[in-house]
């Protein structure tokens, strides 16, 4: 199945370039046209109304963004290393329910404001990193495939929020709110905590040696093992690292949310996966930039909102949204058909 | 009529439908266990039992059920408000032969066919909050009016807004509206509601497309922010209780320019009445869920005993809470979830 060619083998293999192959190699540059894009639908919804390059819109994408960002990253590491993990939107939701029962019991017992929040944050990682253990053994003891294995918990989860909440929001904390709304120009203190955690998954993936073994088991898991790498050990930890991201997120619509409300990312692995698509990964494995789905979050975030923006129904949205996932699709399939060609 | 495919995918969809209410509705399976003591066994299917709308219906009928000596069998799917999942769920009840049905119908047509099952084995039929669009076959319907809550509040919203004063035809009042779905009765209803008062008597509001938030507070939100970051926003209405929460979160993230912005919403919950109380919601219009349930009960006890009067439509009336009589009303309305 998993015959993928590293690029830098087929750009030594390719032979004088044509015209014709020439702009196949710059479509090839997925990046390069994801950025153009997304500055192209940017200028385009300030065209219709001139507030959209102003500071107050721009601090919303980027809070709408850093609610995508950290799910799409963990997507994109499951998926690199081969796997896919249909459960973040719903750990999202049990996680956010769960903190926020935490923080409503710390806070009724006379512990501050942060100290509670703080709490809460790590007891929405560890939910989160519950999940993700559950899908790690899953498979890799159970030996189930990851469709099924996060399919499960995807419904677990989805049931556990509304079990665990009794159907209503969790709590009720308008001073979270107030701080996650704290911060400086287009900057929020929340969103720049979650950029940097983005910034640092970047760099493991492209830099060290786990983001390494991870490409390599996405690539071909068989020559992995012959090569040491404890596979198994590998993609239980990347079921982890996304689960307790998941977490983080919940923790994260906590803030933007008041509360813990169990309806919270329910069906937010599509947009993640959507993000992955069309940031180029491949979805069989081994093949992608994190630069990319970093495009990726931003054109759904600002197709997303915009729109709203500038008034359209928004009951386009996804028809957008499915010619976004269509044309990255195809310029990824025309990328690697020119290289299978030669 | 049907394919076997689509037979054997009902069939899947009924045992798993099965399966789900052993696990999550361990109440509902005692009270089967219990049906042989009782009188009188009432199945009572809802939209999505886990909104705290249907909960507080619940906590009304089993109440007047308990006290009557009916044994209830409560179900519904537990998050999504569809025909499709509760199609599944009224066909596998029709096994427990329970002496009538009540039923909140997710589509105004999808279970007709199968309430006609019901009336031919001599099963009577109610309907509770939403109804079918064809009532011949139906005893008793009682519901509140949506359309009525549409224009209350609207007139909630621009009286909130100082209509008189501050919106003209030269700087129309720009209104935010969310909805949780665009295809349910009662959202649509409330929404026609909304706009032909607008319509009729303030000519001066202008209404933006409204958001779409699929019951996720936290999209709606982010919708809304949008719509403020994009106009000079002077009120929003907020169709039911989770556009509300969002509402309210919106306002209260958005800065300093957003605390003039009058919200009034549908449904109260215990946030939405917290959020009223701290001045982020003008008007809060509260269904009566648990008099829909306890009145719908009383109808289905006068058909089956014979005794009482039974109405075939009872309207019940939306209370508008306000930060003046929250005081006095807000504890009696709340929806109470558990």
């Amino acid at each position: 199945m998993s015959t993928v060619e590293t690029p830098v083998a087929s750009s030594n293999e390719a032979p004088p370039p044509s015209p014709l192959k020439r702009i196949a190699t710059y479509a090839a540059n997925q990046q390069f046209i994801l950025f153009l894009v997304l500055i192209g639908v940017m200028i385009f919804f300030d065209f219709h109304n001139t507030r959209f390059f102003g500071t107050s819109e721009f601090t919303n994408l980027l809070v709408d963004f850093s609610e995508a960002v950290l799910i799409a990253a963990a997507e994109m590491y499951v998926i690199t290393s081969g796997g896919i993990d249909l459960s973040v939107g719903s750990t999202i939701a049990v996680s956010t329910v769960v903190g926020a029962y935490a923080i409503q019991y710390l806070e009724g017992h006379h512990f501050g404001e942060f100290p509670s929040l703080l709490v809460g944050t790590f007891v929405c990682a560890g939910v989160g990193g519950v999940v993700g253990t559950i899908n790690a053994l899953l498979i890799t003891k159970a030996r189930l495939v990851p469709f099924v294995a996060t399919l499960v918990t995807l419904s677990m989860g989805e049931g556990l929020a509304l079990v665990f909440s009794k159907g209503g929001t969790v709590g009720y904390d308008p001073a979270a709110a107030v701080w996650s709304s704290t911060g400086f120009w287009i900057f929020r203190w929340l969103t720049l905590i979650v950029l940097g955690i983005t910034v640092i998954l970047g760099i493991v993936l492209h830099v060290s040696r786990y983001g390494r073994y991870n490409f390599a088991i996405g690539s071909n898991p068989f020559a992995a093992r012959a090569a040491g790498i404890n596979v198994n050990r590998h993609v239980a930890s990347v079921y982890v690292l996304s689960g307790v991201l998941a977490g983080l997120t919940g923790m994260i619509w906590y803030f933007n949310s008041s509360g813990g409300a169990p309806q919270n990312g329910i069906g937010n692995e599509l947009e993640a996966i959507a993000a992955v698509v069309i940031g180029g990964v491949s979805l069989v494995g081994g093949v992608g930039r994190f630069s990319g789905i970093i495009l990726g979050v931003a054109i759904l975030t600002v197709v997303h909102d915009g729109l709203v923006f500038i008034n359209v129904a928004t009951t386009w949205n996804e028809v957008v949204v499915a010619g976004f996932i269509a044309l990255a699709a195809v310029l990824q399939s025309l990328s690697s058909g020119s290289k299978r060609r030669t | 009529m049907k394919s076997r495919s689509m037979r054997l995918i009902q069939g899947a969809a009924v045992a798993s439908t099965l399966a789900a209410s052993v696990f999550t509705f361990v109440g509902g399976t005692a009270a089967v266990a219990n049906a042989a003591s009782k009188k009188f066994t009432v199945a009572y299917v809802v939209g999505a039992a886990s909104d705290p709308f249907f909960l507080s219906m619940k906590a009304g009928a089993s109440a007047e059920a308990k006290k009557l000596g009916i044994n209830l069998v409560w179900q519904g799917n537990p998050s999504v408000y569809s025909s499709a999942t509760q199609i599944p769920i009224v066909q596998t009840l029709l096994a427990i032969k329970p002496s009538a049905l009540v039923l909140a119908p997710t589509d105004t047509k999808a279970l007709q066919p199968l309430v006609a099952q019901y009336i031919a084995k001599k099963i009577p039929v109610f309907n509770v909050d939403s109804g079918d669009a064809n009532q011949s076959n139906i005893t008793s319907w009682v519901t509140g009016n949506n359309l009525q809550g549409g224009q209350a509040a609207a007139d909630a919203l621009a009286s909130a807004m100082g209509y008189a004063k501050n919106c003209t035809a030269a700087s129309k009042c720009v209104v935010a509206i969310g909805v949780s779905s665009i295809t349910t009765s009662t959202d649509a209803a409330r929404l026609k509601g909304f706009a032909a008062e607008v319509a009729k008597k303030y000519p001066n509001i202008k209404a933006l497309n409204p958001i779409v938030s699929n019951s996720q507070p936290a999209v709606a939100t982010s919708g809304f922010k949008q719509d403020l970051a994009a106009n000079k926003v002077s009120g929003i209405f907020a169709i039911d209780g989770t556009d509300l929460e969002g509402a309210a979160q919106a306002i209260l993230t958005a800065g300093s320019a957003a605390k003039s912005i009058k919200v009034v919403g549908y449904d109260a919950y215990a946030t939405t009445i917290k959020s009223m109380q701290a001045g982020k919601i003008s008007a809060i219009i509260s269904q009566q869920p648990a008099l829909e349930g306890k009145d719908i009960i009383d109808a289905v006890y006068a058909k089956l005993t014979g005794k009482g009067k039974i109405s075939h439509l009872t309207t019940l009336a939306n209370i508008v809470l306000t930060p003046a009589n929250c005081a006095k009303l807000c504890a009696t309305y709340v929806y109470k979830t558990a």
